[in-house]
Protein backbone atom coordinates (compact mmCIF):
# COMPACT_ATOMS: atom_id res chain seq x y z
CA UNK A 1 0.00 0.00 0.00
CA UNK A 2 2.78 2.38 0.94
CA UNK A 3 4.31 1.92 -2.49
CA UNK A 4 1.01 2.75 -4.21
CA UNK A 5 0.54 5.84 -2.10
CA UNK A 6 4.01 7.15 -2.84
CA UNK A 7 3.54 6.44 -6.55
CA UNK A 8 0.31 8.35 -6.69
CA UNK A 9 1.79 11.22 -4.73
CA UNK A 10 4.87 11.32 -6.98
CA UNK A 11 2.57 11.45 -10.01
CA UNK A 12 0.59 14.21 -8.30
CA UNK A 13 3.72 16.28 -7.66
CA UNK A 14 4.84 15.72 -11.23
CA UNK A 15 1.58 16.84 -12.83
CA UNK A 16 1.18 19.75 -10.41
CA UNK A 17 4.69 21.02 -11.24
CA UNK A 18 3.96 20.60 -14.95
CA UNK A 19 0.67 22.49 -14.58
CA UNK A 20 2.36 25.41 -12.81
CA UNK A 21 5.28 25.44 -15.26
CA UNK A 22 2.95 25.34 -18.27
CA UNK A 23 0.83 28.18 -16.88
CA UNK A 24 3.92 30.34 -16.26
CA UNK A 25 5.25 29.67 -19.76
CA UNK A 26 1.93 30.63 -21.37
CA UNK A 27 1.82 33.79 -19.26
CA UNK A 28 5.28 34.71 -20.57
CA UNK A 29 4.26 33.91 -24.19
CA UNK A 30 6.82 31.13 -24.17
CA UNK A 31 6.86 27.56 -25.40
CA UNK A 32 5.90 25.07 -22.71
CA UNK A 33 8.77 22.71 -23.55
CA UNK A 34 11.56 24.49 -21.62
CA UNK A 35 9.13 25.03 -18.73
CA UNK A 36 8.41 21.29 -18.51
CA UNK A 37 12.13 20.47 -18.54
CA UNK A 38 12.85 23.01 -15.79
CA UNK A 39 9.93 21.58 -13.79
CA UNK A 40 11.63 18.18 -13.95
CA UNK A 41 14.97 19.62 -12.87
CA UNK A 42 13.43 21.50 -9.94
CA UNK A 43 11.69 18.55 -8.25
CA UNK A 44 13.88 15.71 -9.53
CA UNK A 45 16.90 13.89 -8.09
CA UNK A 46 19.15 16.81 -9.01
CA UNK A 47 16.93 19.42 -7.36
CA UNK A 48 18.78 22.33 -5.79
CA UNK A 49 18.90 22.70 -2.01
CA UNK A 50 17.24 25.78 -0.65
CA UNK A 51 18.08 26.76 2.96
CA UNK A 52 19.32 23.25 3.72
CA UNK A 53 16.04 21.77 2.49
CA UNK A 54 16.28 19.51 -0.51
CA UNK A 55 13.51 19.92 -3.07
CA UNK A 56 13.75 16.32 -4.28
CA UNK A 57 10.14 15.17 -4.60
CA UNK A 58 10.16 12.85 -7.58
CA UNK A 59 12.69 10.13 -8.34
CA UNK A 60 13.35 8.70 -11.79
CA UNK A 61 10.84 5.89 -11.52
CA UNK A 62 9.65 3.12 -13.74
CA UNK A 63 6.18 4.57 -14.18
CA UNK A 64 7.70 7.82 -15.42
CA UNK A 65 9.90 5.93 -17.85
CA UNK A 66 6.80 4.22 -19.23
CA UNK A 67 4.82 7.44 -19.61
CA UNK A 68 7.88 9.07 -21.16
CA UNK A 69 8.10 6.29 -23.76
CA UNK A 70 4.39 6.71 -24.51
CA UNK A 71 5.10 10.42 -24.96
CA UNK A 72 7.86 9.75 -27.49
CA UNK A 73 5.89 7.25 -29.56
CA UNK A 74 2.70 9.34 -29.55
CA UNK A 75 4.66 12.48 -30.55
CA UNK A 76 6.20 10.61 -33.46
CA UNK A 77 2.90 8.92 -34.30
CA UNK A 78 1.28 12.34 -34.69
CA UNK A 79 4.15 13.66 -36.79
CA UNK A 80 3.68 10.64 -39.06
CA UNK A 81 -0.07 11.24 -39.07
CA UNK A 82 0.42 14.78 -40.34
CA UNK A 83 3.13 13.75 -42.77
CA UNK A 84 1.94 14.82 -46.18
CA UNK A 85 4.06 13.49 -49.00
CA UNK A 86 1.91 15.14 -51.67
CA UNK A 87 2.69 18.62 -50.32
CA UNK A 88 6.39 17.82 -50.70
CA UNK A 89 5.94 16.53 -54.22
CA UNK A 90 3.90 19.54 -55.27
CA UNK A 91 6.81 21.91 -54.65
CA UNK A 92 9.45 19.28 -55.32
CA UNK A 93 12.16 21.57 -56.62
CA UNK A 94 11.77 24.27 -53.96
CA UNK A 95 11.62 21.71 -51.15
CA UNK A 96 14.66 19.84 -52.39
CA UNK A 97 16.75 23.00 -52.49
CA UNK A 98 15.47 24.42 -49.20
CA UNK A 99 15.77 21.11 -47.34
CA UNK A 100 19.18 20.39 -48.89
CA UNK A 101 20.68 23.67 -47.64
CA UNK A 102 18.99 23.08 -44.29
CA UNK A 103 20.53 19.63 -43.90
CA UNK A 104 23.96 20.59 -45.16
CA UNK A 105 24.42 23.68 -42.99
CA UNK A 106 22.82 22.58 -39.74
CA UNK A 107 23.74 18.94 -39.54
CA UNK A 108 27.18 19.86 -40.88
CA UNK A 109 27.71 22.47 -38.16
CA UNK A 110 26.56 20.08 -35.42
CA UNK A 111 28.81 17.30 -36.66
CA UNK A 112 31.87 19.53 -37.04
CA UNK A 113 31.41 21.11 -33.61
CA UNK A 114 30.84 17.68 -32.01
CA UNK A 115 34.10 16.49 -33.47
CA UNK A 116 35.85 19.68 -32.37
CA UNK A 117 34.54 19.19 -28.81
CA UNK A 118 36.26 15.79 -28.78
CA UNK A 119 33.18 13.56 -29.12
CA UNK A 120 33.38 10.25 -30.98
CA UNK A 121 31.84 9.54 -34.38
CA UNK A 122 28.43 8.27 -33.17
CA UNK A 123 28.13 11.13 -30.64
CA UNK A 124 28.98 13.67 -33.31
CA UNK A 125 26.41 12.21 -35.71
CA UNK A 126 23.82 12.36 -32.94
CA UNK A 127 24.69 15.99 -32.23
CA UNK A 128 24.34 16.70 -35.95
CA UNK A 129 20.75 15.42 -35.78
CA UNK A 130 20.02 17.55 -32.71
CA UNK A 131 21.20 20.77 -34.37
CA UNK A 132 19.54 19.89 -37.69
CA UNK A 133 15.96 19.27 -36.69
CA UNK A 134 13.76 22.29 -35.96
CA UNK A 135 10.85 21.91 -33.58
CA UNK A 136 7.57 21.36 -35.45
CA UNK A 137 5.66 21.66 -32.16
CA UNK A 138 7.04 25.06 -31.16
CA UNK A 139 7.08 26.52 -34.66
CA UNK A 140 3.57 25.40 -35.66
CA UNK A 141 2.15 26.79 -32.42
CA UNK A 142 3.86 30.15 -32.93
CA UNK A 143 2.74 30.27 -36.58
CA UNK A 144 -0.86 29.97 -35.41
CA UNK A 145 -0.52 32.45 -32.57
CA UNK A 146 1.19 35.08 -34.69
CA UNK A 147 -1.20 34.58 -37.61
CA UNK A 148 1.68 33.78 -40.01
CA UNK A 149 -0.12 30.55 -40.74
CA UNK A 150 -2.27 32.47 -43.24
CA UNK A 151 0.76 33.95 -45.04
CA UNK A 152 2.84 32.43 -47.85
CA UNK A 153 5.88 31.81 -45.61
CA UNK A 154 3.88 29.19 -43.68
CA UNK A 155 3.89 26.89 -46.70
CA UNK A 156 7.67 27.10 -47.03
CA UNK A 157 8.27 26.70 -43.29
CA UNK A 158 5.96 23.70 -42.94
CA UNK A 159 7.33 22.22 -46.16
CA UNK A 160 10.88 22.24 -44.82
CA UNK A 161 9.69 20.91 -41.44
CA UNK A 162 8.04 17.95 -43.17
CA UNK A 163 11.16 17.29 -45.21
CA UNK A 164 13.12 17.32 -41.94
CA UNK A 165 10.70 14.79 -40.46
CA UNK A 166 11.31 12.42 -43.33
CA UNK A 167 15.09 12.83 -43.16
CA UNK A 168 15.13 12.37 -39.40
CA UNK A 169 12.98 9.22 -39.60
CA UNK A 170 15.52 7.56 -41.89
CA UNK A 171 18.41 8.99 -39.86
CA UNK A 172 16.92 7.79 -36.55
CA UNK A 173 16.39 4.31 -37.94
CA UNK A 174 20.02 4.08 -39.01
CA UNK A 175 21.43 5.78 -35.92
CA UNK A 176 19.42 3.65 -33.49
CA UNK A 177 20.65 0.48 -35.13
CA UNK A 178 24.24 1.69 -34.93
CA UNK A 179 24.08 3.26 -31.47
CA UNK A 180 22.31 0.35 -29.77
CA UNK A 181 24.63 -2.27 -31.23
CA UNK A 182 27.87 -0.92 -29.84
CA UNK A 183 28.67 1.90 -32.19
CA UNK A 184 30.57 0.32 -35.04
CA UNK A 185 29.24 -0.12 -38.54
CA UNK A 186 30.29 -3.77 -38.72
CA UNK A 187 28.34 -4.79 -35.61
CA UNK A 188 25.38 -2.76 -36.84
CA UNK A 189 24.89 -4.57 -40.14
CA UNK A 190 22.36 -7.09 -38.81
CA UNK A 191 20.36 -4.50 -36.79
CA UNK A 192 20.44 -2.24 -39.85
CA UNK A 193 19.02 -5.07 -41.96
CA UNK A 194 16.22 -5.63 -39.42
CA UNK A 195 15.50 -1.90 -39.30
CA UNK A 196 15.19 -1.73 -43.05
CA UNK A 197 12.88 -4.78 -43.06
CA UNK A 198 10.61 -3.45 -40.29
CA UNK A 199 10.40 -0.03 -41.87
CA UNK A 200 9.75 -1.52 -45.29
CA UNK A 201 6.86 -3.48 -43.77
CA UNK A 202 5.44 -0.32 -42.19
CA UNK A 203 5.87 1.68 -45.40
CA UNK A 204 3.99 -1.07 -47.23
CA UNK A 205 1.24 -0.75 -44.62
CA UNK A 206 1.20 3.03 -45.19
CA UNK A 207 0.94 2.71 -48.96
CA UNK A 208 -0.89 -0.44 -50.08
CA UNK A 209 -2.22 -1.46 -46.66
CA UNK A 210 -4.42 1.59 -46.13
CA UNK A 211 -7.77 -0.25 -46.52
CA UNK A 212 -6.60 -2.80 -43.96
CA UNK A 213 -5.69 -0.06 -41.45
CA UNK A 214 -8.97 1.73 -42.11
CA UNK A 215 -10.99 -1.44 -41.43
CA UNK A 216 -9.04 -2.25 -38.27
CA UNK A 217 -9.89 1.17 -36.84
CA UNK A 218 -13.51 1.21 -37.90
CA UNK A 219 -15.68 1.64 -34.80
CA UNK A 220 -18.40 4.07 -33.73
CA UNK A 221 -17.30 4.44 -30.12
CA UNK A 222 -14.53 6.96 -29.43
CA UNK A 223 -13.48 4.89 -26.45
CA UNK A 224 -12.85 1.79 -28.55
CA UNK A 225 -11.15 3.89 -31.16
CA UNK A 226 -8.78 5.35 -28.57
CA UNK A 227 -7.92 1.88 -27.28
CA UNK A 228 -7.27 0.54 -30.76
CA UNK A 229 -4.96 3.42 -31.66
CA UNK A 230 -3.01 3.24 -28.39
CA UNK A 231 -2.82 -0.55 -28.70
CA UNK A 232 -1.55 -0.37 -32.27
CA UNK A 233 1.04 2.29 -31.43
CA UNK A 234 2.39 0.53 -28.34
CA UNK A 235 2.44 -2.94 -29.92
CA UNK A 236 4.19 -1.78 -33.08
CA UNK A 237 6.66 0.43 -31.17
CA UNK A 238 7.28 -2.28 -28.57
CA UNK A 239 7.92 -4.99 -31.16
CA UNK A 240 10.20 -2.62 -33.05
CA UNK A 241 12.22 -1.83 -29.93
CA UNK A 242 12.47 -5.53 -29.06
CA UNK A 243 13.96 -6.08 -32.53
CA UNK A 244 16.43 -3.25 -31.97
CA UNK A 245 14.57 -0.87 -34.31
CA UNK A 246 13.84 2.72 -33.28
CA UNK A 247 10.38 2.73 -31.63
CA UNK A 248 10.03 6.38 -32.62
CA UNK A 249 10.51 5.61 -36.29
CA UNK A 250 8.07 2.69 -36.13
CA UNK A 251 5.50 5.00 -34.55
CA UNK A 252 6.17 7.60 -37.24
CA UNK A 253 5.44 5.20 -40.10
CA UNK A 254 2.40 3.76 -38.32
CA UNK A 255 1.17 7.35 -38.02
CA UNK A 256 1.70 7.85 -41.75
CA UNK A 257 -0.32 4.67 -42.37
CA UNK A 258 -3.24 5.95 -40.27
CA UNK A 259 -2.86 9.40 -41.83
CA UNK A 260 -3.73 7.89 -45.20
CA UNK A 261 -7.15 6.75 -43.98
CA UNK A 262 -10.29 8.73 -43.27
CA UNK A 263 -9.62 8.25 -39.55
CA UNK A 264 -6.85 10.86 -39.47
CA UNK A 265 -9.06 13.72 -38.23
CA UNK A 266 -10.62 11.50 -35.62
CA UNK A 267 -7.20 10.69 -34.20
CA UNK A 268 -6.52 14.41 -33.89
CA UNK A 269 -9.84 14.91 -32.14
CA UNK A 270 -9.76 11.92 -29.81
CA UNK A 271 -6.10 11.36 -29.01
CA UNK A 272 -4.42 14.78 -29.01
CA UNK A 273 -4.99 15.20 -25.28
CA UNK A 274 -3.28 11.85 -24.55
CA UNK A 275 -0.33 12.88 -26.66
CA UNK A 276 -0.05 16.23 -24.86
CA UNK A 277 -0.20 14.56 -21.46
CA UNK A 278 2.50 11.97 -22.15
CA UNK A 279 4.67 14.40 -24.11
CA UNK A 280 4.66 16.68 -21.05
CA UNK A 281 5.87 13.72 -18.98
CA UNK A 282 8.57 13.08 -21.58
CA UNK A 283 9.92 16.63 -21.24
CA UNK A 284 9.62 16.39 -17.45
CA UNK A 285 11.60 13.13 -17.45
CA UNK A 286 14.32 14.82 -19.51
CA UNK A 287 14.48 17.40 -16.72
CA UNK A 288 14.61 14.66 -14.05
CA UNK A 289 17.70 13.23 -15.72
CA UNK A 290 19.39 16.61 -16.05
CA UNK A 291 21.95 17.78 -13.50
CA UNK A 292 22.28 21.59 -13.55
CA UNK A 293 25.90 21.05 -12.54
CA UNK A 294 26.51 19.03 -15.70
CA UNK A 295 24.97 21.86 -17.71
CA UNK A 296 27.47 24.22 -16.11
CA UNK A 297 30.32 21.91 -17.09
CA UNK A 298 29.35 22.08 -20.79
CA UNK A 299 28.70 25.84 -20.76
CA UNK A 300 31.49 26.73 -23.18
CA UNK A 301 30.70 24.15 -25.90
CA UNK A 302 27.00 24.91 -25.36
CA UNK A 303 27.53 28.62 -26.01
CA UNK A 304 29.54 27.84 -29.14
CA UNK A 305 26.91 25.36 -30.36
CA UNK A 306 24.07 27.85 -29.83
CA UNK A 307 25.94 30.73 -31.45
CA UNK A 308 26.92 28.78 -34.56
CA UNK A 309 23.66 26.91 -35.16
CA UNK A 310 21.48 29.97 -34.67
CA UNK A 311 23.39 31.51 -37.55
CA UNK A 312 23.28 28.37 -39.71
CA UNK A 313 19.49 28.06 -39.25
CA UNK A 314 19.01 31.75 -40.01
CA UNK A 315 21.00 31.34 -43.21
CA UNK A 316 19.36 28.07 -44.28
CA UNK A 317 15.90 29.46 -43.47
CA UNK A 318 16.60 32.59 -45.50
CA UNK A 319 17.91 30.62 -48.47
CA UNK A 320 15.05 28.13 -48.16
CA UNK A 321 12.50 30.95 -48.38
CA UNK A 322 14.37 32.27 -51.42
CA UNK A 323 14.06 28.82 -53.03
CA UNK A 324 10.29 29.12 -52.52
CA UNK A 325 10.41 32.51 -54.27
CA UNK A 326 9.34 34.52 -51.22
CA UNK A 327 9.98 38.24 -50.82
CA UNK A 328 12.79 39.68 -48.72
CA UNK A 329 10.63 40.29 -45.66
CA UNK A 330 9.18 36.80 -45.69
CA UNK A 331 12.65 35.33 -46.07
CA UNK A 332 13.68 37.07 -42.86
CA UNK A 333 10.60 35.65 -41.18
CA UNK A 334 11.27 32.10 -42.28
CA UNK A 335 14.88 32.47 -41.12
CA UNK A 336 13.68 33.48 -37.64
CA UNK A 337 10.98 30.82 -37.54
CA UNK A 338 13.30 27.88 -38.20
CA UNK A 339 15.62 28.58 -35.22
CA UNK A 340 13.59 26.76 -32.54
CA UNK A 341 14.75 23.23 -31.71
CA UNK A 342 12.74 21.06 -29.38
CA UNK A 343 11.08 17.68 -29.07
CA UNK A 344 13.06 15.85 -31.75
CA UNK A 345 16.45 16.90 -30.40
CA UNK A 346 15.29 15.64 -27.01
CA UNK A 347 14.29 12.29 -28.51
CA UNK A 348 17.92 12.10 -29.61
CA UNK A 349 19.10 13.03 -26.10
CA UNK A 350 16.94 10.19 -24.73
CA UNK A 351 18.48 7.85 -27.30
CA UNK A 352 21.95 8.90 -26.14
CA UNK A 353 20.98 7.88 -22.59
CA UNK A 354 19.54 4.52 -23.73
CA UNK A 355 22.60 3.74 -25.81
CA UNK A 356 24.91 4.63 -22.92
CA UNK A 357 26.71 7.36 -24.87
CA UNK A 358 28.85 10.10 -23.27
CA UNK A 359 26.67 11.75 -20.54
CA UNK A 360 28.18 15.11 -21.49
CA UNK A 361 26.45 14.79 -24.85
CA UNK A 362 23.05 14.42 -23.19
CA UNK A 363 23.68 17.43 -20.97
CA UNK A 364 24.81 19.42 -24.00
CA UNK A 365 21.67 18.58 -26.01
CA UNK A 366 19.31 19.31 -23.11
CA UNK A 367 20.99 22.66 -22.47
CA UNK A 368 20.87 23.31 -26.21
CA UNK A 369 17.13 22.66 -26.43
CA UNK A 370 16.48 24.85 -23.38
CA UNK A 371 18.32 27.72 -25.06
CA UNK A 372 17.00 27.18 -28.60
CA UNK A 373 13.34 26.65 -27.68
CA UNK A 374 13.29 29.96 -25.80
CA UNK A 375 15.44 31.79 -28.34
CA UNK A 376 13.36 30.50 -31.25
CA UNK A 377 10.09 31.63 -29.70
CA UNK A 378 11.52 35.06 -28.79
CA UNK A 379 12.99 35.60 -32.26
CA UNK A 380 9.62 34.91 -33.90
CA UNK A 381 7.92 37.42 -31.63
CA UNK A 382 10.58 40.03 -32.38
CA UNK A 383 10.25 39.54 -36.13
CA UNK A 384 8.71 42.97 -36.68
CA UNK A 385 11.81 44.70 -35.32
CA UNK A 386 14.21 42.34 -37.07
CA UNK A 387 12.44 42.89 -40.39
CA UNK A 388 12.67 46.67 -39.93
CA UNK A 389 16.35 46.38 -39.00
CA UNK A 390 17.13 44.24 -42.04
CA UNK A 391 15.25 46.64 -44.28
CA UNK A 392 17.28 49.57 -42.88
CA UNK A 393 20.59 47.71 -43.22
CA UNK A 394 19.69 46.71 -46.75
CA UNK A 395 18.68 50.25 -47.56
CA UNK A 396 21.94 51.60 -46.10
CA UNK A 397 24.04 49.01 -47.89
CA UNK A 398 22.21 49.72 -51.12
CA UNK A 399 22.91 53.48 -50.85
CA UNK A 400 26.57 52.88 -50.23
CA UNK A 401 27.08 50.28 -52.91
CA UNK A 402 25.15 51.71 -55.80
CA UNK A 403 25.55 55.36 -56.78
CA UNK A 404 22.08 55.47 -58.36
CA UNK B 1 -12.68 32.94 -59.77
CA UNK B 2 -9.87 30.89 -58.27
CA UNK B 3 -9.94 29.35 -54.82
CA UNK B 4 -6.50 28.33 -53.58
CA UNK B 5 -6.65 25.32 -51.30
CA UNK B 6 -3.69 24.04 -49.29
CA UNK B 7 -3.24 21.44 -46.58
CA UNK B 8 -1.57 22.87 -43.49
CA UNK B 9 0.08 19.91 -41.75
CA UNK B 10 -0.88 19.60 -38.12
CA UNK B 11 -3.36 22.45 -38.38
CA UNK B 12 -6.00 21.84 -41.03
CA UNK B 13 -6.88 23.32 -44.40
CA UNK B 14 -6.32 26.78 -45.80
CA UNK B 15 -8.40 28.45 -48.50
CA UNK B 16 -7.58 31.73 -50.21
CA UNK B 17 -9.96 33.73 -52.36
CA UNK B 18 -9.27 36.94 -54.28
CA UNK B 19 -11.65 39.59 -53.03
CA UNK B 20 -10.65 42.46 -55.32
CA UNK B 21 -8.08 45.23 -55.14
CA UNK B 22 -5.29 42.68 -54.71
CA UNK B 23 -6.70 41.66 -51.33
CA UNK B 24 -7.35 38.08 -50.38
CA UNK B 25 -9.63 36.44 -47.86
CA UNK B 26 -7.85 33.61 -46.10
CA UNK B 27 -9.92 30.96 -44.37
CA UNK B 28 -8.19 28.54 -42.04
CA UNK B 29 -10.21 25.42 -41.15
CA UNK B 30 -8.71 23.80 -38.08
CA UNK B 31 -8.96 20.04 -37.62
CA UNK B 32 -11.02 20.65 -34.46
CA UNK B 33 -13.66 22.55 -36.45
CA UNK B 34 -12.64 26.08 -35.45
CA UNK B 35 -12.45 28.54 -38.33
CA UNK B 36 -10.18 31.56 -38.52
CA UNK B 37 -10.82 34.24 -41.11
CA UNK B 38 -8.00 36.54 -42.21
CA UNK B 39 -7.75 39.37 -44.67
CA UNK B 40 -4.54 40.03 -46.53
CA UNK B 41 -4.68 43.55 -48.06
CA UNK B 42 -2.01 42.80 -50.69
CA UNK B 43 0.43 40.06 -51.58
CA UNK B 44 3.24 41.43 -49.46
CA UNK B 45 1.18 42.49 -46.46
CA UNK B 46 0.57 40.55 -43.27
CA UNK B 47 -2.69 38.70 -42.93
CA UNK B 48 -4.90 40.41 -40.39
CA UNK B 49 -7.17 38.17 -38.39
CA UNK B 50 -10.75 39.28 -38.84
CA UNK B 51 -12.41 36.84 -36.47
CA UNK B 52 -12.49 33.31 -35.18
CA UNK B 53 -15.62 31.15 -35.26
CA UNK B 54 -16.75 27.89 -33.75
CA UNK B 55 -17.77 25.31 -36.34
CA UNK B 56 -21.45 26.03 -35.70
CA UNK B 57 -21.01 29.78 -36.10
CA UNK B 58 -19.05 29.12 -39.27
CA UNK B 59 -21.91 27.00 -40.66
CA UNK B 60 -24.42 29.78 -40.04
CA UNK B 61 -22.15 32.41 -41.53
CA UNK B 62 -21.49 30.18 -44.52
CA UNK B 63 -25.16 29.69 -45.30
CA UNK B 64 -25.80 33.42 -44.97
CA UNK B 65 -22.98 34.24 -47.37
CA UNK B 66 -24.33 31.61 -49.73
CA UNK B 67 -27.80 33.20 -49.60
CA UNK B 68 -29.23 29.93 -48.38
CA UNK B 69 -30.02 30.91 -44.83
CA UNK B 70 -33.63 30.35 -43.71
CA UNK B 71 -34.97 30.75 -40.26
CA UNK B 72 -38.36 29.25 -39.40
CA UNK B 73 -40.65 31.90 -37.96
CA UNK B 74 -43.22 31.14 -35.29
CA UNK B 75 -46.50 32.14 -37.04
CA UNK B 76 -48.42 32.56 -33.76
CA UNK B 77 -46.22 35.44 -32.77
CA UNK B 78 -46.54 37.34 -36.02
CA UNK B 79 -48.79 40.40 -35.74
CA UNK B 80 -50.46 42.10 -38.66
CA UNK B 81 -50.93 45.87 -38.21
CA UNK B 82 -54.72 45.49 -38.47
CA UNK B 83 -54.96 42.75 -35.91
CA UNK B 84 -55.97 39.54 -37.65
CA UNK B 85 -57.49 41.35 -40.58
CA UNK B 86 -56.01 41.55 -44.03
CA UNK B 87 -56.99 43.54 -47.08
CA UNK B 88 -57.88 41.85 -50.38
CA UNK B 89 -58.79 43.04 -53.83
CA UNK B 90 -61.68 41.00 -55.29
CA UNK B 91 -62.68 41.14 -58.98
CA UNK B 92 -66.43 41.03 -59.60
CA UNK B 93 -67.37 39.12 -62.75
CA UNK B 94 -70.75 38.83 -64.55
CA UNK B 95 -71.21 35.45 -62.93
CA UNK B 96 -70.65 36.76 -59.44
CA UNK B 97 -73.79 36.55 -57.27
CA UNK B 98 -72.93 39.98 -55.88
CA UNK B 99 -73.04 41.67 -59.27
CA UNK B 100 -76.05 43.93 -59.71
CA UNK B 101 -76.89 44.10 -56.01
CA UNK B 102 -76.46 46.86 -53.49
CA UNK B 103 -74.14 46.22 -50.58
CA UNK B 104 -77.17 46.17 -48.30
CA UNK B 105 -78.85 43.51 -50.44
CA UNK B 106 -75.72 41.41 -50.56
CA UNK B 107 -75.36 41.83 -46.80
CA UNK B 108 -71.75 40.77 -47.04
CA UNK B 109 -70.93 41.39 -43.42
CA UNK B 110 -73.58 38.96 -42.24
CA UNK B 111 -72.76 36.34 -44.87
CA UNK B 112 -68.94 36.25 -44.81
CA UNK B 113 -67.96 38.76 -42.15
CA UNK B 114 -65.94 41.02 -44.42
CA UNK B 115 -66.33 44.79 -44.80
CA UNK B 116 -66.06 46.60 -48.11
CA UNK B 117 -63.76 49.55 -47.47
CA UNK B 118 -63.53 50.82 -51.06
CA UNK B 119 -64.60 50.01 -54.60
CA UNK B 120 -62.48 50.56 -57.66
CA UNK B 121 -64.51 51.20 -60.81
CA UNK B 122 -62.36 51.91 -63.83
CA UNK B 123 -60.07 54.80 -63.03
CA UNK B 124 -62.25 55.90 -60.06
CA UNK B 125 -62.03 54.78 -56.50
CA UNK B 126 -65.10 55.05 -54.29
CA UNK B 127 -63.94 55.14 -50.70
CA UNK B 128 -66.12 53.82 -47.91
CA UNK B 129 -69.19 52.95 -50.06
CA UNK B 130 -72.64 53.18 -48.39
CA UNK B 131 -75.18 50.34 -48.04
CA UNK B 132 -77.05 51.48 -51.18
CA UNK B 133 -73.95 51.30 -53.37
CA UNK B 134 -74.75 48.99 -56.25
CA UNK B 135 -71.96 46.58 -57.27
CA UNK B 136 -71.45 46.11 -61.02
CA UNK B 137 -69.53 43.53 -63.00
CA UNK B 138 -65.92 44.73 -63.52
CA UNK B 139 -65.78 46.41 -60.13
CA UNK B 140 -62.94 45.59 -57.78
CA UNK B 141 -63.99 45.42 -54.15
CA UNK B 142 -61.37 46.29 -51.58
CA UNK B 143 -62.34 44.20 -48.60
CA UNK B 144 -61.18 43.95 -45.00
CA UNK B 145 -61.51 40.75 -42.98
CA UNK B 146 -59.68 37.76 -41.55
CA UNK B 147 -58.01 35.30 -43.86
CA UNK B 148 -60.92 32.87 -43.41
CA UNK B 149 -63.55 35.49 -44.04
CA UNK B 150 -61.69 36.62 -47.14
CA UNK B 151 -61.53 33.10 -48.48
CA UNK B 152 -65.26 32.52 -47.91
CA UNK B 153 -66.01 35.78 -49.71
CA UNK B 154 -63.64 35.04 -52.58
CA UNK B 155 -65.22 31.60 -53.07
CA UNK B 156 -68.58 33.16 -53.18
CA UNK B 157 -67.70 35.92 -55.65
CA UNK B 158 -65.79 33.71 -58.01
CA UNK B 159 -67.46 30.30 -57.71
CA UNK B 160 -70.34 31.65 -59.86
CA UNK B 161 -72.93 28.94 -59.08
CA UNK B 162 -72.64 29.19 -55.30
CA UNK B 163 -75.86 30.63 -53.93
CA UNK B 164 -75.98 33.15 -51.16
CA UNK B 165 -77.71 30.59 -48.99
CA UNK B 166 -75.06 27.98 -49.70
CA UNK B 167 -72.32 30.38 -48.77
CA UNK B 168 -74.29 31.39 -45.74
CA UNK B 169 -74.22 27.79 -44.57
CA UNK B 170 -70.53 27.51 -45.28
CA UNK B 171 -69.79 30.68 -43.37
CA UNK B 172 -71.83 29.39 -40.48
CA UNK B 173 -69.94 26.12 -40.54
CA UNK B 174 -66.67 28.04 -40.50
CA UNK B 175 -67.85 29.80 -37.38
CA UNK B 176 -67.34 33.25 -38.83
CA UNK B 177 -70.81 34.52 -37.98
CA UNK B 178 -69.78 35.92 -34.71
CA UNK B 179 -66.79 37.75 -36.08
Amino acid sequence: MAATESLLLAAGVMFATLAVGGALASRLDQSVIPAYIVAGVLVGPNAPEIAGQSLILVQQQEFITLLQELGIVLLLFFIGLEFDLSSLLRRREAVTRAAGVDLLLNAGAGFALGYAFGFGLVESVLLAGATYISSSAIITKSLIELGWIADPEAEAILGVLIAEDLVIAVYLALLTAVALSGGTLASALVPLGISVAVIAALVALATVGTPLVARALDTDADELFLLRIVAAVTVVAGVALALGVSEAVAAFFLGAAVGGTEHAHRVERVITSERDLYAAVFFFAIGLGTDPGALGAVAVPLAALVAVTVVTKLVSGYLGAAAYGLTERRRVRMALAMVARGEFSLVLAALAVTAGLDPQLTALIVGYVLAMSILGTVLMRLSGRVEALVARLRGGAGDGATPS
Amino acid sequence: MTVYETDVPGVGKKFEVDVGGGARAVVLLHHDGRVELFRRPDADADSEKVFELTSQQANYLGSILEGAYFETVDMDRLSVPLGDAIIEWVDITDASPVAGRTLAEADLRAVSGISVIAVQRGPDTVPNPGPDFRVEPGDILVTLGTREQQSVFADRCQGGDATIDGVDDGAGADGTDGA
